[in-house]
């Protein structure tokens, strides 16, 4: 299958990490994503003016015309802008882990399963709010996670947020709200809101933060993050 | 007055969507800002919105709203709040230097080019703290050259 990619800034730079990682899942599931020419970025949450903030997401559908009709973006911001800007659903817009349901992911190669282990996923709070533009299985990190043997501890913080919106403004909003979530939760932090991982990961003593993507490789003997 | 009017501008709302609220105050019961162990009521900033009362730069909610939607998700009417607080950060002209950095980025590329933002930054990181936590960001640092959008 063919897909339009939508990397956004995050992913060209800090959260690279996660760009390589799903473009190696993908790859690996047999589709070839196909990076939006000229792509500009989507405003993430930095816009008071929504005309202004809508109009830069439909420049990126504008560019995507005629070279594909899915497209995928994994960092839940642009994920939001797109979805808000394909009023017409011209496009069907996509998160990886729309894609990474555990039929789909129990095809993959894989060689180390999940056992013993335990997690606590977290979405951030792009990805399931507002519902309107929210990922369809709002469990999936679970349902995968303890599809492959895997266990979820730690009390119920999915729907917290990690105050990493605030993370260049008011830092002290930030640590609080990112320790709050760290102390709540058990185990390794599996995340994919590169601003997640960015704040728990900065506030964080030791714990380990990952990305899903990195877990699935890890899972397919691709790395040794875990 | 005038202010407030440019709020309306920005966002998608007019002023009588805010008439609708209930004043049922979930928005306040679910809202991070009182994590913070700050008293936070987003429905008070509606309804000075809808009556045309002045909203100050310090207001809670203006400084230290997350957007993480939870008040929307729990709303009756889904008001989007955090869209209606990012139109009065505008209208009063509250962006931090990062923030500022971030759309200037824009403005000159197209995108946010991260060294860029980092290196406007850098007195405001240096002031507030957040050198100490360098050594956790090794693996955020990506060295690569801006690109060009042509059409934005």
């Amino acid at each position: 299958m063919d897909y339009g990619y939508y990397p956004g800034c995050s992913l060209t730079g800090s959260a690279r990490r996660l760009d390589k990682g799903v473009r190696e899942i993908f790859r690996k599931l047999g589709h070839s994503l196909n990076e939006i020419p000229d792509w500009n970025c989507c405003g993430a949450l930095e816009y008071g003016d929504h005309s202004e903030l809508a109009g830069l997401s439909r420049e990126n559908l504008k560019k995507a015309e005629g070279m594909c009709s899915e497209i995928v973006a994994p960092c839940p911001a642009c994920y939001k802008n797109l979805k808000e800007a394909n009023s017409g659903n011209q496009f069907a817009i996509l998160h990886p882990l729309e894609l990474f349901e555990k039929d789909i992911m129990a095809s993959l190669n894989v060689k180390r399963d999940l056992k013993g282990k335990v997690f606590t996923p977290y979405y951030g709070c792009v990805l399931l709010r507002p519902e309107e533009t929210s990922i369809r299985n709002r469990n999936i990190m679970e349902e995968l996670i303890t599809f492959f043997g895997g266990e979820i501890e730690g009390e119920k913080i999915k729907d917290r947020c990690c105050g990493g919106n605030q993370f260049f403004a008011n830092k002290w909003a930030t640590e609080k709200l990112s320790t709050l979530i760290l102390e709540k939760s058990k185990g390794i932090m599996v995340v994919f809101c590169p601003l997640c991982h960015m704040a728990l990961k900065t506030f964080s003593t030791g714990r380990k933060i990952i990305y899903l993507t990195d877990l699935v490789l890890y899972m397919m003997g691709e790395n040794n993050i875990i | 007055m005038q202010k407030i009017e440019k709020v309306f501008e920005l966002t998608d709302y007019k002023r009588e969507d805010f008439s609708v609220c209930l004043g049922c105050k979930i928005c306040a019961s679910v809202c991070t800002v009182n994590d913070l162990s700050i008293d936070m009521n987003p429905q008070e900033l509606l309804s000075s919105l809808f009556l045309g009362n002045t909203i100050e730069k310090d207001n809670a909610l203006v400084r230290y709203c997350t957007n993480c939607y939870r008040c929307t998700s729990a709303c009756p009417w889904k008001i989007r709040i955090p869209e209606v607080v990012r139109a009065l950060r505008e209208s009063l002209s509250v962006a931090s230097p990062f923030e500022k950095a971030f759309k200037g980025s824009i403005d000159i590329w197209g995108r946010v080019y991260e060294p860029y933002v980092f290196l406007k930054a850098v007195p405001f990181l240096l002031k507030e703290g957040y050198i100490k936590y360098m050594t956790r960001w090794t693996g955020y640092i990506s060295v690569h050259l801006p690109h060009k959008v042509k059409r934005i």
